[in-house]
């Protein structure tokens, strides 16, 4: 069995920057920069991770401490066949999920803070900071960080801190220290909290003091999703997810997965795209969060404070400020600029889903395979029930294979509420 | 044959007298091509250095071309220029007689395959109908059957910023970054951004690069220890080059 697991887990990381149909913009500084963006990179990420962000070579070997990492988290994850949800809406479709809320932390998010993790400890650093809207990412860099013997700081959205306390409680357990941010420990976030004291924090906020920090402690900071190493990593999820088609003869003819900055998607969708396999591809955002539907395609900031190298990308702008949706994984303002470049390119379709739909998506796939999805993952599954529908209607046996980015057993308060909501 | 040697000066910076003194310099010290760069609203794709170097020289010089003439005339090496295509789209055909009138031999836009590349084919016509070459900016994000199109019709060589800015020292690996171009460009290839490390510099000799473009080095040595210190760059970076 070990021997087949080394197998499935690839060897590199998939890049899908030179196989793009066209050049994709590079990141710039704003008109008139009173700093260089760009250059404050330099200071803020792990050498070799922002070589990573840069580079253009197809395949990046993943150091052998960071695959002997992946084994030690379970990967790879589970490709499993949701026969149930088949026979449920007795469609003649094939559905396939590969299943990130398998790992330790929950979802995707720990295949890339481990050798962001990795590379910021090969080059002595001790301390490393991020910020968290839902706990996702915070979790997961707080469990790489003490995999690697680094301390950890996680800026956590205020509201979320409140809301959220198991996520609290399971990154302290991994020993990071937990901030609800806006925090006095930097002066952007004195600032927001002098104008005001009972301000509920934003991502956008929380991103800038991460970066502050990282920045006056000579901490390095891990970035989530939207730059293009992020989704670099990820793509063990595809390559994975390829193999085991393989192993159990099947061709994916529709592949999906939802979008918050485009990292699990990109993740696992790309490596087919690379590999010139599957017929359609399918983004799916939220209907709350309208970036696809009403975003436009233009240079922007990845994060609220403007402190990140403008990139180009499909957003609702910088200062968009999302819903409290029950997903708070998709509440960014953006999506990945090599994701976006496909989406304008036609080779991406994007769905939309709201709250109601998604939540009857999630119960459904929850009856059928017992596994509650979280609540991001449930947009894929709410557009994987619309093309098994379809296949059904047009009595077309498509295989469909989807990337369940995340369980959501830390997300039952979020579900609750819903339910709430939702019999009313 | 050696290898070229490209060197890049902001036009009219630091100051009238000492932007030509240092003209002069990079012919005398062997520079095969000159680069001037026209300062633009917008130097989306440069770094910090280039930037200030802009902001400096905007503050005195209103009208360009009694200065673009005066390079023109004590220089007898190529002179290509860098500008913005964003910047000249309203007088396009305007500033590209007036470039070809006094002499200029060649243009470079480096936003062209990234924010007209739909377009970029129509653009490299207007520059050619102009009677200016046309050299074409690449960079690694630029898709390989794309490097292979456009390296066959870029005039005088095909220039490739490894970076994604000027003068901003990103870790990049140069010696796999032309490695891997070197095979698709069928045309002299001159590397530039943020090039000023003598090893990558060598690397990117090594590597297959038939030239090198400097223009970030220059300028941090003209602020830091004036003209002449520039000047003694280009000598350097000529010893290099003369290496291979
Ligand atoms: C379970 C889960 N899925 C998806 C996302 C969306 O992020 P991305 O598109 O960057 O993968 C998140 C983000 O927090 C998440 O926690």
């Amino acid at each position: 069995m070990a021997i087949e697991r080394e197998e499935i887990l690839p060897k590199y990381w998939y890049n899908i920057i030179p196989d793009l149909p066209k050049p994709l913009p590079p990141p710039r500084d704003p008109p008139e920069a009173e700093f260089s963006r760009i250059d404050l990179l330099r200071k803020i990420m792990p050498k070799e991770v922002l070589r990573q962000q840069f580079t253009v070579e197809r395949f990046i070997k993943i150091p052998e401490e960071v695959r002997e990492a992946y084994l030690n988290i379970g990967r790879p994850t589970p490709l499993m066949r949701a026969k149930r949800l088949e026979e449920m809406l007795n469609t003649p479709a094939k559905i396939y999920f590969k299943f990130e809320g398998a790992t330790p932390t929950g979802s995707h998010k720990i295949n890339t803070a481990l050798p962001q993790a990795y590379f910021a400890r090969a080059e002595g650093v001790n301390h490393v900071v991020t910020e968290t809207g839902a706990g996702q990412w915070g979790t997961a860099v707080a469990l790489a960080a003490r995999m690697y013997n680094m301390e950890s700081t996680i800026f956590m959205v205020k509201v979320s801190y409140e809301q959220k306390p198991q996520r609290r409680t399971v990154m302290e357990l991994y020993g990071g220290k937990v901030y609800a941010s806006p925090t006095n420990l930097t002066e952007y976030g004195k600032k927001v909290l002098a104008e005001n004291p009972s301000h509920p924090g934003s991502l956008g906020v929380a991103m800038s003091e991460a970066i502050e920090y990282a920045l006056a402690n000579n901490y390095r900071y891990l970035v989530g999703s939207v730059l293009d190493v992020a989704i670099l990593h990820q793509s063990v999820i595809g390559q994975e997810a390829m193999k085991q088609m393989d192993i159990l003869g099947d061709e994916p003819d529709i592949l999906i997965g939802c979008v918050g900055g485009g990292s699990n998607f990109g993740g696992f969708a790309f490596p087919f795209l690379g590999a010139k396999r599957g017929e359609k591809f399918i983004a799916v955002g939220s209907y709350e969060i309208p970036k696809f539907s009403q975003g436009d395609y233009m240079y922007d900031f990845p994060d609220s404070a403007g402190l990140l190298p403008m990139v180009k990308m499909i957003t609702l702008g910088k200062d968009y400020v999302p819903p409290p949706i029950y997903a708070g994984g998709l509440r960014y303002h953006g999506a990945a600029p090599s994701l976006s470049l496909l989406i304008r390119q036609g080779m991406i379709e994007w769905r939309e889903y709201s709250e109601p739909e998604i939540f009857e998506a999630a119960k459904l796939f929850a009856e059928a395979q017992g596994i509650v999805p979280a609540p991001e993952s449930a947009h894929a599954i709410k557009a994987v029930i619309d093309e098994a529908l379809k296949a059904k209607k047009n009595n077309e046996k498509k295989v469909i294979v989807f990337n369940l980015s995340g369980h959501g057993l830390l997300d039952l308060p979020n579900y609750e509420l819903m339910m709430k909501r939702l019999s009313k | 044959m050696s290898r070229i040697l490209v060197s890049y000066a902001t036009l009219g910076y630091p100051k009238e007298r000492e932007y030509l003194e240092f003209i002069d310099g990079c012919i005398r010290e062997g520079s095969d091509i000159l680069e001037i760069g026209v300062p633009p609203k917008y130097a989306k794709y440069d770094g910090p250095v280039i930037r200030r170097s802009y902001k400096q020289v905007s503050t005195w010089l209103k009208d360009i071309w009694p200065l673009l003439k005066e390079t023109r005339n004590r220089v007898k090496i190529p002179i290509i220029i860098l500008t913005y295509l964003e910047d000249w789209l309203p007088i396009l055909d305007d500033f590209l007689s007036n470039l070809s009138k006094i002499g200029i031999d060649g243009i470079l836009f480096p936003d062209l395959l990234i924010d007209y590349v739909d377009e970029y084919e129509k653009y490299v016509k207007i520059i050619r109908d102009h009677g200016l070459k046309a050299v074409i900016f690449t960079a690694p994000s630029v898709p390989d059957p794309m490097i292979q199109k456009v390296s066959k019709i870029s005039d005088i060589f095909l220039y490739y910023g490894v970076r994604p800015t000027t003068g901003v020292p990103i870790p990049v690996s140069v010696d796999s970054l032309i490695t891997r171009i070197r095979i698709l460009v069928n045309n002299k290839l001159v590397v530039g951004f943020g090039l000023s490390d003598v090893e990558d510099m060598r690397k990117a000799l090594r590597a297959g690069a038939d030239g090198i473009a400097i223009g970030t080095a220059y300028i941090e040595a003209i602020e830091k220890g004036g003209v002449q210190d520039a000047i003694n760059l280009v000598k350097y970076f000529r010893g290099v080059l003369n290496e291979f």
